[in-house]
């Protein structure tokens, strides 16, 4: 007998419930019309809270108004950190007026050399002062991970109250359809593995640092 | 870990007497408790900044994986579909033997040469790292603490913080040793440059392996997708850069949907570090897609039994929600009086007491079911509400049932059992006893050495009984 059929068989015998298709069918309704769990209550403003929240985390974050005004806040905050303006950053972002503000931005893969990492993002979370990344051929990977520095652009109207929103977001935008990863990174990385020490830039970033682009309105999702 | 994944736990008082005699090890563990504790309350406490309750929370976490585990056989064909339908592959593995040979294979079907790791509590189940050494692969553990224990040649301590039980002049002689450079006096301020060297050295590992190994936190029924959960990013590492990932993971882990994904995350990093949310938690599904550049081409799932399928339906059920936060090691006080190596086996503390008899066999790991004091901190703050106490309690009814106790505490636990159901006897027995006792106490009115518990007395001595026996004064009591 192959090992998977005497492992459910196995479990089968424990459970010893039978009508496999009754039950079968019980789970794929669950499936089909998932239930949230107890909801935490995100008061006051979104942006308000994610900003609270990721500046808890340890990164550091700036607001513009308009998109077009992104590259000159990240490249006065990169010579304020002392940090290269050579960068490479997801397509994205890639159409960004980068080099009107100094900024020479390869749009690739990450590679081991690459210092700074400019990536958008799909949409962020209040609760936590989260950032969801999704993977793809415009955006890989590899850009929000290699590099000591990630600076992530976030539309305001892109920040939503918790990991269910964002959830309940990709089930509408990308109906069936999850990429390879979805990434959500709550700050720069960090261990505590030497005498529960914590520092900051285990494996991935050292630093995280968010522009958010606009103002959403209270209340506006 | 121990040749083979093999269990140790059979030696337990060996092992715990050794343990709690290293007075750095204590000192090193007495350090750590209070902040895994301080941090757990702090997190928790955090929820109800946002109006949840930890208790709620914790029976709706404890729901969802009830329904998993009640019904796991369907939840397993489910997920195995939707993981295939992804472009993954799904394979079964009875025990660790199994593991080992499908990692091998795969390993050589894609000339694998080197393996990056991020922790996976099968893999020490199985003992994978020395099979692959064998067979010519480098293992590379890319957790920092994983990476230390690996260095050491030890297995880990604890299931979230694998390296407590090191010293910082510890990490330090093995990082010299392992970079090459020389032996550097190191205090706490130099820490943040040990994790950089390791950071440095364990990058190049990570673009030069050519395969991935990870565990999963959780497997998503609904999108047939591995969840990965880690704060350093070794895990989006392990899973993005080599060209094969396998994620080797329990038969129990499962659950639902997203949402049900989202309520466990909001439990999971608070009961193990305090934090409201891990730095990276990853949802992996399926291989690179068309036009990545990056991602692995071939993702494979070893779905693992070992001993979690005959739980299923029996008296130990419960212990198949395990989330692996580590908050009921964090909270016991045995664990912290002898660390993680006492217990001999993968899984250390309350959830080890009972998984390593379960999985390795009740005989075969005697001693760790009483290796408890009873005091039920586990059971309060685990996030899925398992009993734990009462599991231990229920292996130690086991034993006895399959007569598994050493023949003097079943001696005499049955001459007590005949003595008490011949109430005239067993007064007159009790009462001869307290005599006696009274008579070896010495000048002092103390029994210094006990001759039928000589171990009990060695570092202690006993109090002889004074007065009337209980059912005497009873007696006299009934006639006022
Ligand atoms: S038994 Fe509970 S507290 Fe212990 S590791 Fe498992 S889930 Fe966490």
């Amino acid at each position: 007998m192959s090992a998977r059929d005497e492992i459910l068989g196995r479990v089968r015998r424990g459970l010893g419930k039978g009508d496999a298709a009754g039950r079968r069918a019980k789970a794929e309704a669950l499936l089909a019309a998932p239930v949230r769990g107890p909801q935490p209550a995100i008061g006051g403003e979104l942006v308000a809270r994610f900003v609270a929240r990721a500046e808890s985390l340890t990164s550091t974050v700036s607001r513009v108004a308009a998109a077009s005004e992104v590259p000159a806040s990240v490249a006065a905050w990169l010579a304020a950190q002392g940090l290269d303006s050579y960068c490479v950053a997801t397509a994205d972002v890639g159409d960004l007026p980068w080099s009107a503000a100094g900024i020479a931005a390869a749009v690739r893969s990450a590679q081991d050399a690459d210092m700074v990492g400019i990536t958008g993002c799909y949409c962020a979370i209040a609760e936590t002062g989260t950032l969801i990344l999704l993977s793809g051929p415009e955006t890989p990977a590899s850009v929000s991970l290699l590099p000591e520095t990630h600076v992530a652009v976030v539309p305001a109207e892109r920040v939503v109250a918790t990991m269910e929103d964002a959830f309940a977001l990709l089930r509408s935008e990308r109906p069936g359809f999850l990429p390879r990863a979805v990434n959500l990174v709550s700050g720069p990385s960090r261990t505590g593995d030497i005498e529960q020490t914590i520092v900051l830039g285990a494996h991935g970033p050292c630093r995280v640092h968010i522009v958010i682009v606009g103002d959403a309105p209270a209340g506006a999702r | 870990m121990s040749a083979g994944g093999q269990s140790q736990a059979m030696f337990f008082r060996a092992r715990a007497a050794r343990q709690a005699g290293d007075v750095g090890l204590r000192r090193t563990l007495q350090k750590a408790r209070p902040l895994f504790v301080g941090k757990r309350a702090k997190g928790i406490a955090g929820l109800a900044a946002d109006g949840l309750g930890f208790g709620a929370l914790r029976t709706a976490c404890a729901d969802i994986r009830r329904r998993v585990v009640d019904d796991l056989d369907v939840w397993l064909e489910i997920f195995e579909e939707r993981a295939r339908a992804t472009g993954a592959e799904v394979l079964w593995a009875r025990d660790g033997a199994e593991i080992r040979r499908h990692v091998l294979d795969i390993a050589a079907r894609h000339g694998v040469t080197k393996a990056v790791k991020s922790k996976s509590m099968l893999s020490e189940e199985a003992g994978l790292n020395e099979a692959l050494a064998d067979a010519g692969i480098r293992p590379v553990e890319t957790d920092l603490g994983e990476y230390i224990v690996q260095l050491a040649g030890e297995a880990p301590s604890h299931i979230i913080a694998p390296a407590v039980h090191k010293t910082i002049h510890e990490v330090e002689a093995l990082f010299a040793a392992e970079h090459g450079r020389p032996l550097q006096a190191r205090s706490s301020a130099d820490i943040p440059a040990m994790a950089r060297e390791a950071r440095e050295v364990l990058r190049q590992h990570f673009l030069s392996a050519d395969m991935g190994i990870s565990g999963a936190n959780f497997l998503i029924a609904e999108t047939g997708s591995a969840a990965l959960v880690t704060n350093e990013g070794n895990g989006r590492m392990v899973t993005t850069l080599p060209s094969v990932h396998v994620v080797i993971t329990g038969i129990e882990k499962i659950v639902p949907t997203l949402e049900d994904f989202a309520s466990l995350m909001r439990l999971l990093p608070r009961s193990a570090t305090g934090q409201t949310i891990s730095n990276y938690v990853s949802l992996l599904t399926g291989t690179r897609g068309a036009g990545d550049g990056e991602g692995p081409e071939k993702t494979v799932f070893i779905l693992v039994d070992n001993g979690r399928a005959a739980l299923a339906g029996s008296d130990f059920a419960d212990m198949l929600r395990c989330i692996r936060c580590g908050a009921c090691m964090n909270h016991c006080p045995v664990y912290f009086s002898l660390g993680g190596h006492a217990y001999g086996w993968v899984y250390p503390g309350p959830m080890g007491s009972v998984l390593t008899p379960l999985y390795t066999g009740i005989e075969n790991a005697l001693d760790l079911p009483h290796a408890s004091t009873g005091c039920n901190q586990c059971g309060v703050v685990c996030p899925v509400e398992i009993p734990l106490p009462a599991l231990m309690h229920r292996l130690r009814e086991v034993q006895v049932e399959r007569r598994l106790r050493p023949l003097a505490e079943r001696l005499g636990l049955g001459a007590w059992g005949w003595l008490a159901r011949r109430p005239t006897l067993y007064r007159l027995v009790v009462r001869l006893a307290a005599r006696y006792l009274r008579w070896l106490a010495d000048d002092s009115g103390r029994i210094r050495v006990f001759g039928l518990a000589p171990g009990w007395s060695a570092g202690r001595d006993l109090v002889p009984p004074s007065g009337p026996t209980f059912l005497e004064r009873y007696a006299a009591r009934k006639k006022d």
